[in-house]
């Protein structure tokens, strides 16, 4: 059978599990980039248990990989009363993944700021709050942008992982192909185009944000 | 007579009187400022001069506490704070800052933000202003700074002689009683820091307070009232412009004088 016949057969068996990936990454995203901030805000914070909290989290979740943090919850959370589906235990160990690394990004967006900057906010009467979501963290955030996207892609790519732990996503959805139909290079080929697809249409739109975010400081 | 308006108004009058006394700053056994003293009255203007770590920026700095002096008292058109003890309440700093309009040597614009923006966001967040009231007063700024134009470009499209005066216009538009500025020609070319110049020579006129560090030894002579020479962190002396120039006291203003002007 010719492969692009096989492809459009297991088009609809993969596409639900294409859902649950862009689900289980859009999550942890969501829960992880705001961690991150944070994570990042609370490093610098003069009060230094929230700095230990900020680097309990940041280390454990970047020093374990992302598989090992999957099984770890996926099997220590039942343990403590805690049942999840497995979905939702992806998701909470993904966000810590992408929070830590988050976090870094965020800080180093932050440090690139100049201090003057900060000097001019705090002398036009922008301190504390209000000065650091008027005037610093708009400027950290452009220059975060592109490690964050870059962030964003790996954990799409990393969400594949959670078929470790039954999650229905993409990679599962094709595992269970392939051990049908024993077409293991064909379906892991269409897997690939898929998650190559999908990264590339968000890093095209993330190209245009860039742009966006940057025109302030074109000269012409 | 007390006023009060709530938290934002500073609770004594205002004056534009700048009474600094013992002015010190060290870092654990190194000092780099010792017993700076200088008394000002409204509408006067004093160049601070002196040769590079001096000290001239660190004691601009402290005067808004951009830094944190370690001993002396510092009283700005009404606000008064105690170095050395514990840190001053946040009140008293807002109070000090907001008396207070500081011009950087490196501008310091909100490079995100436009003009406008630039003006207009710290008199709505600070004085609670309407947008209205915030533009209006920006756009006399705009005026005032010879950039009416402006508005609505980003910092970055502008030079660097306009980028300052719009760091100017921005310090006004919160309405100091001082002002305070930081060597604000010494990232411009000498045609481009004339412009600059111009505007706060202009401001001078107006009778706004000013505490001027440069190397401008024109600007200093014509424009200002008093020279501060400074030196190793402290003053080596003071006094009326034509007489610090032309008949310094000190030895080491001397040499400084003939370093700068022989050029």
């Amino acid at each position: 059978m010719d492969m692009l016949t096989q492809w459009v057969g297991w088009l609809p068996n993969l596409a639900p599990g294409v859902l649950v990936s862009l689900q289980l990454t859009g999550f942890s995203l969501l829960f992880g980039f705001p961690l991150g901030l944070l994570f990042a805000v609370m490093a610098e914070a003069k009060f230094l248990p929230l700095q230990w909290i900020s680097f309990l989290f940041v280390e454990v979740g970047r020093g374990l990989p992302a598989l090992v943090l999957l099984y770890l919850l996926y099997f220590s959370l039942p343990d403590a009363g805690i049942t999840l589906t497995s979905l939702t235990t992806a998701i909470i160990a993904l966000s810590w993944n992408a929070g830590a690394y988050a976090s870094e990004y965020f800080r180093a967006g932050l440090a690139a700021v100049p201090l003057g900057q900060k000097e001019a906010a705090i002398t036009s009467g922008l301190r504390g709050w209000t000065g650091f979501r008027i005037v610093i963290l708009p400027q950290a955030l452009r220059i975060s942008t592109p490690p964050l996207a870059g962030l964003a892609v790996l954990m799409f790519q990393g969400s594949s992982l959670a078929f470790v732990i039954a999650v229905p996503e993409l990679m599962s959805k094709a595992f269970q192909i392939a051990s049908i139909t024993f077409e293991y290079i064909s379906v892991y080929t269409l897997t690939a185009v898929i998650y190559g697809s999908i990264t590339l249409v968000f890093l095209g739109f993330v190209r245009v944000l860039e742009r966006r975010l940057g025109r302030h400081l074109e000269r012409r | 007579m007390v006023f009060s308006f709530g938290t934002r108004t500073p609770p004594t009058a205002l004056t534009g009187e700048v009474v600094v006394s013992g002015l010190g700053k060290s870092y654990g056994a190194s000092r780099v400022l010792s017993d700076v003293n200088l008394t000002m009255n409204e509408g006067e203007v004093v160049s601070i001069i002196g040769p590079s770590g001096a000290g001239k920026s660190t004691f601009l700095r402290c005067l808004n506490y951009l830094e944190t002096p370690t001993e002396g008292t510092i009283e700005i058109g009404g606000a008064r704070v105690v170095a050395g003890g514990k840190r001053p309440d946040k009140a008293s700093l807002d109070h000090l800052r907001r008396v207070t309009g500081m011009v950087f040597q490196s501008f310091n614009l909100f490079p995100h933000l436009t003009v406008m923006e630039n003006i207009t966001l710290p008199q709505r967040k600070v004085l609670g202003a309407s947008k209205e009231e915030a533009q209006e007063v920006a756009n006399k700024l705009l005026k005032r700074v010879g950039l009416p134009d402006k508005a609505e470009q980003y910092p970055a499209r502008l030079s660097g002689g306009q980028q300052q005066r719009i760091a100017i216009a921005r310090a006004l538009a919160l309405s100091p009683k001082v002002m305070l500025f930081d060597e604000p020609t010494s990232a411009l070319d000498p045609e481009i820091g004339l412009e600059v110049l111009a505007v706060m020579r202009d401001l001078a006129d107006e009778g706004m307070t000013m505490i001027v560090v440069t190397h401008e030894m024109h600007f200093a002579r014509d424009v200002s009232d008093r020279i501060m020479v400074m030196g190793n962190g402290g003053v080596l002396e003071i006094g009326p412009s034509e007489q610090v120039m032309s008949q310094p006291q000190n030895e080491r203003t001397r040499q400084f004088l003939k370093a700068v002007l022989d050029r």
